[in-house]
């Protein structure tokens, strides 16, 4: 009697071990192509997503079209799409502009949508002062 | 006793043994597995793109991507930087998505300056689209050098009129005409020239200058008062009048010799110099001239 037990017992210990194989392999199977080969197609992914100097090149095309347009709630929504603080990453990208001295009016424009957007800063002055290309 | 004896009877065991084989086992935990993982890997955990290209924006976003290059670019005019930026999106219709974007905008009626920024973008980008040569058109100056007329600021109009020479116009009821006005110098055209084409009809019939209406939106408009005026003479006509070549159709006969002046009542540039040419092929030419509106109007108008 026993040893038919041990016997049932084996058989059925087999085919659990054989089901966690094959649990075990679909999972990774599943796996690799939910995350790797089909992975989720986004539909909503916004530029927060975007690598560093895009999300920067991104800044500066706002401030470019807020010069061109004028509309502070569209620039203040662009921004915001940024993620993060994204005030704060337009003061860093606006400051790095001038102490990178790159083209004053591509500053200026910078620097007239941080202000529009109640940010401030010293280095805002010299390019405050004078009219440029801003909105 | 038989209910054990049934168990450890091979016969009656083989039947579970058949029914779960090791190979039905394996595709059993297989199929589960990969159902469970992928309902994880899609739902549950899906993969969240970080440090992306602008090529992983939703259609949304990289609409907007779009236009803030188009706008970026007409502020600074800096064509490779515009390319690198377009590149991004690692698009190989980038063309056919920048027009279609435009068209998607003259739809929606978004600001004119806005289209034509689109506008202009796509045709850098070479795209060849009527809605890209329309909002974007290329500079007169690429024109045929058989083109002799020349665009010159608005000036008043001539101060003694003179009866109409050859009238051409058969007005018809179903269209209404706007009161005349005079156009004010110093305002901004309301209107802008699209195209100047010259006409060499394979027929006899009489050179004129064809003039054609469109609204913002590039539908033809009808009811437009034309002044034409020459050397001693000046006439009006209105488009609309000859439906079957368009609502925003109308023409002026010609007369050798003499050379007309063409403007928009409501505000144009002046085209001036249009007069009868021969063309290469022997025939004697009119003129085609085309107008956009560059006012927008609302999608329903006020009550």
């Amino acid at each position: 009697m026993s040893v038919s037990f041990f016997i049932i017992f084996m058989a059925l210990l087999q085919k659990l071990l054989l089901l966690i194989l094959g649990l075990a392999l679909g999972i990774g199977l599943g796996l690799y192509l939910g995350w790797v080969a089909w992975p989720t197609e986004f539909t909503d992914a916004n530029p927060s997503i975007l690598v560093e100097n895009y999300r920067q090149d991104y800044a500066h095309m706002v401030a470019d079209a807020y010069a061109g347009d004028g509309d502070l709630t569209a620039a203040q929504q662009r921004i915001a799409s940024l993620g993060g603080n994204s005030q704060a990453f337009l003061l860093s990208v606006t400051l790095d502009a001038i102490l990178l001295g790159q083209n004053e009016a591509e500053i200026r424009r910078l620097v007239r949508l941080s202000a529009d957007l109640g940010l401030s800063s010293p280095a805002f002055g010299p390019y405050l002062s004078v009219d440029g290309d801003a909105p | 006793m038989s209910r054990r004896h049934r168990s450890v009877n091979g016969r009656s065991a083989a039947a579970p043994r058949k029914k779960f084989s090791n190979a039905s086992l394996i595709l059993l935990g297989l199929i589960l597995g990969l159902a469970g993982a992928l309902y994880y890997a899609w739902v549950v955990a899906p993969v969240v793109y970080v440090d992306a290209s602008p090529s992983r924006l939703s259609d949304e976003h990289k609409a907007e991507y779009i236009f803030l290059v188009s706008q970026s670019y007409a502020i600074n005019e800096d064509w490779p930087l515009a390319q690198q930026r377009l590149a991004g999106l690692d698009d190989p219709a980038a063309v056919q998505t920048v027009t279609s974007l435009l068209e998607t905008y003259v739809r929606e009626q978004r600001p004119s300056d806005h289209i034509a920024n689109l506008a202009v973008l796509a045709r850098q980008l070479g795209g060849e689209a009527p809605v890209i040569a329309l909002f974007a058109p290329t500079p007169l100056a690429d024109e045929p050098p058989t083109a002799t007329a020349t665009i010159t600021p608005p000036s008043p109009p001539a101060a003694t009129p003179s009866p109409t020479p050859q009238p051409t116009i058969t007005p018809r009821p179903t269209v209404t005409a706007v009161p005349t006005s005079i156009p004010d110098p110093t305002a901004q055209p309301t209107y802008r020239l699209l195209n100047q084409q010259q006409l060499c009809a394979d027929d006899a019939s009489t050179p004129q200058i064809e003039v054609v209406t469109l609204d913002a939106l590039l539908e033809p408009l009808p009811g437009i008062e034309v002044l034409v005026t020459w050397d001693g003479g000046r006439d009006r006509f209105f488009t609309g009048f000859k439906p079957a070549q368009g609502e925003g159709y109308g023409d002026f006969a010609m007369t050798p010799d003499t050379s007309y002046t063409v403007t928009l009542a409501d505000g144009s540039p002046e085209i001036s110099g249009l007069r009868i040419e021969s063309c290469d092929n022997g025939e004697i030419s009119g003129w085609r001239l085309t107008f956009q509106n560059l006012i927008l109007q609302p999608e329903s108008p006020e009550p």
